[in-house]
């Protein structure tokens, strides 16, 4: 501190609570965001050398299975390859890791480390708090979007990629509607419990079973119902990338994260806050 | 005379444990009230509940007229907080944090947060986290203070601080009191509780088991003592101090030249510093045990007389 600034007086100000998750946390909002980029770069290039025959003939000679579960038939395509190689593998764990990583801590994070006890003695209800917090994990997660689309949209004429940019829209929203169930997930369990460890465990829960729900269901034709229990198939089922937005998907996405932060705010509203 | 809080056979249970049987408790707009108990008595529990940060399980509560758990945001912008284990985490600094806090509860006047860390001999420019548990409750008693807020709950408020920010402490308190503030602040501290505060509740198990002026109180009542002294037979402090009433656990033992000796007296401390003189005294201190001991002895005292 080399100037001391002339104090002024400090007002309420809207939104405290979503401005102090944002200010606190710009620094691992960056790092997510160079990790992706870092996917991205990495990655959606290598597609031009993908289309060789060889290729495609070893893909061929993998086990069914194993390219259905990877989400691999439709690798020859550009929105095919950036389906299966970023919005299905690397993207969704990367996004479901960070949000259900601030899901977590908004609520049960906070409330262990006493951050929670402090700021609630202050002037700020509970719902309101609930709700601000959660509209800063939509507003990180939106920005993750956003740098998403705009470097995957850099990336697409070097790399051949053919996107269309609606239908790349329509997937990013479906990208962002997945980490956000699971961020979600984890805010609403760690509002219930008071836990971060329990946050993380929901959070993680809905995010594996939901991926491992559809790769079951695509694999076997008794157990194909299963897929209508996976957020993994109401973001990706209906193909967005290669065939625009899937509305009902995203409407199961989207309204039931919000059907989540309607839970994690009445349990927070309700109980005692301990930690 | 108005009532800053009033609540009225307030309980709360925690699950089996009952941590609040039936509390009422009256506290004069413009005093300071302290309220003492040991660990465990339900200090923190009664100061939680009045922030609403907790649910009584029964009774009734009122914090400036209002109720904690219907007016909660607009009533506690009126109260300053201090919880009893505070934690602080983050690479957050101390300003940015202080700042975030006026921003919910404001207006702060200018230079206030400034003023009160020099005061009290703070860095407001260090990451919250990186300091010690005594900064940590300067931080504390900031947020609590810097808003000029009606009522000032304080929940062991001088844990951690050495002695001369404690006197420092002692000081707000009053000048709070002076502009017409509440303070209500719990220690397991005796000493802290009769300098600062105009009357006193004595919580145990979940009771108030005795409440008045603090004046009024006498329960300052256990002292430990330890002296070495020197010029006297072991045996003439032994029987002196065996003949003031109240004294318990003499140890008296012959070193040398020293005599060395420990004793705990209940009551008029007068005739045991007597006692421990009529040899030359090298080495004296008077230590006030635990507020456990003074309260459990009160506690079993008006057990026994009701």
């Amino acid at each position: 501190m080399t100037a001391v600034a002339h104090p002024a007086v400090v007002r309420t100000r809207r939104l405290p609570v979503l401005r102090r998750w944002l200010g606190d946390g710009w620094r691992g909002l960056i790092g997510w965001a160079v990790g992706i980029a870092a996917v991205v770069f990495v990655y959606l290039p290598l597609y031009p050398s993908m289309r060789s025959p060889e290729l495609i003939g070893l893909i061929d000679s993998l086990p069914p299975e194993l390219v259905r579960t990877l989400g691999y038939e439709n690798l020859t395509s550009g929105s095919g390859y950036v389906q299966a190689t970023f919005f299905g593998l690397i993207g969704f764990v990367l996004i479901a890791i960070a949000a259900i990583a601030w899901g977590a801590a908004f609520t049960g994070g906070a409330e262990e480390s006493g951050r929670l006890e402090l700021t609630l003695a202050h002037g700020v209800g509970r719902v309101p708090y609930t709700l601000e917090s959660a509209l800063a994990l939509l507003l990180k997660l939106a920005v993750l979007g956003i740098v998403a689309w705009l470097l995957i949209w850099a990336v697409d004429p070097a790399a051949e990629l053919d996107l269309d940019p609606g239908n790349l829209t329509a997937a990013i929203a479906a990208w962002v509607g997945l980490g956000l169930i699971a961020g979600t997930a984890a805010f609403a369990a760690g509002a219930v419990t008071g836990r971060r460890s329990w946050g993380i465990a929901v959070g993680a829960g809905v995010a594996v079973v939901g991926y491992v729900l559809q790769a079951v269901a695509n694999n076997s034709d008794e157990l194909d119902g299963l897929r209508v229990f996976s957020p993994f198939h109401w973001a990706y089922g209906q193909t967005p990338l290669s065939d625009g937005a899937d509305w009902p998907g995203l409407g199961l996405l989207w309204g039931g994260s919000a059907l989540l932060v309607a839970i994690a705010t009445a349990a927070l509203a309700r109980r005692d806050i301990v930690g | 005379m108005t009532l800053a809080i009033h609540t009225r056979a307030l309980h709360k249970r925690y699950g089996s444990h009952t941590a609040l049987h039936g509390l009422d408790l009256s506290v004069q707009t413009g005093s300071v009230f302290g309220l003492i108990g040991p660990n465990g008595a339900g200090k923190t529990t009664t100061l939680r509940l009045l922030l609403d940060i907790i649910r009584p399980t029964s009774g009734e509560i009122t914090v400036l007229g209002r109720s904690p758990r219907t007016d909660g945001a607009a009533l506690r912008r009126r109260i300053g907080f201090v919880p009893g284990e505070l934690r602080l985490e983050g690479r957050v600094r101390g300003r940015a944090l202080l700042r975030h806090l006026a921003e919910i509860s404001g207006p702060v006047a200018p230079g206030t947060i400034e003023q009160l860390a020099e005061r009290l001999g703070l860095d407001l420019s260090r990451p919250v986290r990186t300091l010690s548990k005594g900064n940590k409750q300067k931080l504390g008693l900031v947020q609590a203070f810097m808003h000029r807020p009606d009522l000032l709950v304080l929940d062991e408020p001088t844990s951690g601080l050495d002695p001369l920010v404690q006197r420092e402490f002692l000081a707000m308190v009053r000048e709070a009191r002076d502009a017409g503030q509440t303070v209500l602040l719990s220690s397991h501290v005796l000493s802290e509780i009769q300098q600062a505060a105009d009357e006193v509740a004595v919580l145990a198990d979940g009771r108030v088991v005795a409440d008045g002026p603090v004046s009024a109180l006498r329960i300052a009542s256990v002292r430990r003592l330890r002296a070495t002294v020197t010029d006297v037979a072991a045996e003439t402090v032994r029987e002196a101090l065996g003949r003031v009433p109240g004294v318990e656990d003499i140890d008296v033992a012959a070193a040398g030249d020293l005599v060395r000796v420990a004793a705990t007296a209940r009551g008029d401390i007068d005739p045991v510093i007597r006692a421990v003189t009529l040899g030359t005294v090298r080495d004296l201190t008077v230590e006030e045990p635990d507020l456990e001991e003074s309260v459990l002895d009160l506690y079993a005292r008006n057990g026994a007389s009701s």
